[in-house]
């Protein structure tokens, strides 16, 4: 699914991601833990194609080279990156962004738009999962949102777009038990054999509601351990200098 | 460089007039002549050098007398209204079938007020010295129009480097309500240049509530100067949507002349290539516990211009005002500029008052917010420049007009957008 090598990235001229390699396989869950500052976010965003960042190494997705891919287009192909912190864009109503975000990545795979009533009943049914007020949809995109009612919102996107790679970008911070569960349960309710997820995570926590098959510890641009959960465990006890 | 005079014995072409009137318009001409369209030089003008404006896009600017073929009117199918037809600023029909006809008086609009003060503002005197058209729409006391009223401005494909003079007049009466769509409809393919002097008279608990909506794009050059008097307890409610016009310049009076009026003014424009607008205005509170508000959106791409001049007075004896106002711009392109001149005013000592202007370019984490969900560049602006004006609309209470109004906005928004 997805194959990083020796990925380097910088910004402004710092580097932040020195020579970073990690393969991911459908229906792998793969967590990466690392103190502030390690190059997490900046992952996420060098996966997504965010601008502004050099970027060296190699970096595969379904055997193609992202590199070129632009920001929407990897979007289409089945990237998702849920936020960390979701941006509040005021005057663009949720509903109408969803539909049309939704049949910009049904084009682009081939398919036929949705209608206004099917689209209704998708979006009725992952919002009851999620434990949405439908309410929500009817706002505008993330504004005024409670933090809880952010990531459920990028939950909510994730489901209704079914992408093949999804990147959570420290999507526990800010919640509190009950929503962390409803999240946790979203997630896990989606994980199947073609699907593949990349946890980004400051704490073991989000750990005990997604079960990761294998971990990663992140510092200073690199991976410094791989191991399956026992080592998030393991973290928890001795914190990030425990490591090395 | 255009010199646009215009020779004293143009007036008799008008019309006969009393000696008073001719003199009243003679003088007022005689100010123009001097100045001719206002520049750079004049404050008030600082931003928008209409001089330079008319030179640059006008070989000719001719009075127009002979008068124009109806057109055919789209009337609008969306909502049932009333209407009246104005065709280049003359009155042509109407009809209130909605309404009870003696509480109304609409009639062609004859200026009887000479009194007006050595006034040096050119374009004021321009439409004092030459107008010859308008209306004067009475509503009486205690009535409230039972659907709105869309008055239809049409203007017609021959005109053809004109200019047009008309001054329109519009006074609701004691506790009387009216709501208003100013719908202007242009077939003109060549540059006119349209001059309006407006003025309102709200009395004690009226209340307008206006909206102003260009059609479609147009080659039309609109200047309208507009004097609103308020008095106590009326509101005055004014959304603006001048996107689609080369030139525009409202500029506007406002006199808060009874405790506890308001009035709110809202206006959303896209500019593209080549256009130029502005909104100027002059709040003047002059009573206790009055209230005003002002928000001014625009997006501009290309090498447009927009500008906001905005004034608050505040009179000593107006303590317990509340005033707002609100700039807030979105440049797409290196070429396009945004102008803005707040200014308050204040002799009381109990105030609220309170104004901000931004200008920049398009919230870069929001276009990644939304290409990250498969939205292309331009798909995401598009999105984005919408809510960001939609906001105005949205702030229209009746759902049948604000649909209208949204549906008109966005398909001038798809058609800007096709360009590009």
């Amino acid at each position: 699914m997805l194959e990083i090598k020796n990925l380097n990235a910088s910004i402004n001229n710092k580097e932040i991601l020195k020579g970073l390699n990690i393969s991911i396989k459908p229906g792998e869950l793969h967590a990466i833990m690392g103190p502030n500052g390690s190059g997490k976010s900046t992952l996420a965003n060098v996966l997504s194609g965010k601008e502004g960042y050099k970027i060296s190494g190699e970096l595969n997705f379904l055997g193609k080279n992202l590199n070129e891919i632009p920001i929407d287009e990897r979007a289409q192909k089945g990237i998702f990156l849920a936020f960390q912190y979701p941006t509040e864009i005021p005057g663009v109503n949720t509903s109408n962004f969803l539909r049309t975000s939704l049949n910009k990545v049904r084009k682009a795979q081939g398919k036929k738009e949705i209608d206004a009533l099917s689209f209704i009943k998708l979006v009725k049914e992952k919002t009851n999962e999620l434990g949405m007020d439908e309410k929500m949809l009817s706002r505008q995109l993330n504004v005024g949102f409670s933090g809880g009612e952010k990531k459920k919102n990028e939950i909510l996107q994730m489901k209704i777009l079914d992408p093949n790679l999804i990147i959570l970008d420290e999507t526990d911070s800010g919640l509190d038990i009950d929503a962390l569960k409803i999240v946790a349960d979203g997630v896990n309710s989606s994980r199947d054999s073609k699907k593949s997820f990349l946890v980004i995570t400051h704490y073991q926590r989000l750990l005990n509601f997604i079960k990761p098959d294998f971990v990663h510890v992140l510092a200073n641009g690199k991976i410094v351990k791989s191991g399956t959960k026992e080592l998030a465990m393991q973290l928890e006890k001795t914190g990030y200098k425990g490591i090395n | 460089m255009l010199n646009f005079k215009i020779d004293t014995n143009k007036i008799d072409k008008i019309g006969k007039f009393t000696k008073e009137e001719k003199d009243f318009r003679i003088k007022n001409l005689n100010y123009f002549n001097d100045i001719g369209f206002p520049n750079k030089r004049n404050e008030d003008w600082k931003f928008s050098d209409l001089k330079e404006i008319v030179s640059k896009n006008f070989n000719k600017l001719n009075l127009k007398f002979e008068k124009s073929e109806k057109p055919k009117i789209d009337f609008i199918k969306d909502f049932e209204h009333n209407y009246i037809v104005i065709i280049n600023g003359e009155l042509v029909s109407s009809d209130f079938k909605y309404e009870e006809k003696n509480k109304i008086e609409l009639q062609t609009f004859i200026n009887d007020d000479y009194s007006d003060k050595n006034e040096k503002n050119p374009m004021i005197n321009l439409n004092h010295a030459l107008s010859d058209k308008g209306y004067f729409l009475e509503v009486k006391e205690n009535y409230k129009f039972k659907k709105i009223l869309v008055i239809y401005y049409l203007f017609t494909g021959d005109l053809d480097e004109n200019i047009l003079n008309s001054k329109n007049k519009i006074k609701i009466g004691k506790n009387s309500e009216l709501h208003c769509l100013e719908f202007v409809v242009n077939d003109s393919k060549r540059n006119f240049f349209n001059n309006v002097y407006e003025d309102i008279i709200l009395d004690d608990s009226a209340i307008l509530k206006n909206i102003c909506l260009q059609n479609s794009k147009s080659l039309g050059y609109f200047h309208k100067y507009s004097k609103n008097k308020l008095s106590s307890q009326s509101n005055l409610t004014s959304f603006i949507f001048p996107t689609g016009l080369k030139f525009y310049k409202l500029d506007l009076e406002i006199n808060l002349e009874g405790e506890r009026s308001e009035c709110n003014l809202q206006s959303a424009s896209f500019l593209n290539n080549n256009e130029h607008q502005e909104v100027k205005t002059r709040v003047n509170h002059l009573f206790p516990n009055c209230k005003s508000y002002q928000k001014v959106k625009n997006v501009l791409t290309a090498d447009s211009k927009g500008v906001y001049q905005g004034k608050i007075f505040v009179k000593d004896v107006a303590q317990k005002t509340d005033a707002y106002q609100l700039s807030k711009a979105i440049l797409l392109s290196d070429g396009s500029e945004f102008d803005s001149k707040p200014e308050l005013e204040i002799y009381a000592d109990d105030v609220k008052c309170s104004h901000g202007s931004t200008s920049g370019s398009l919230d870069k984490d929001s276009v990644y917010y939304l290409m990250t969900r498969g939205l292309s560049k331009k798909e995401s602006t598009k999105l984005l420049v919408n809510g960001f004006l939609n906001e105005v609309a949205d702030s229209i209470k009746s759902e049948s007009i604000k649909n209208f109004i949204k549906i008109k906005l966005d398909n001038q928004l798809l058609d800007e957008y096709k360009k590009h």
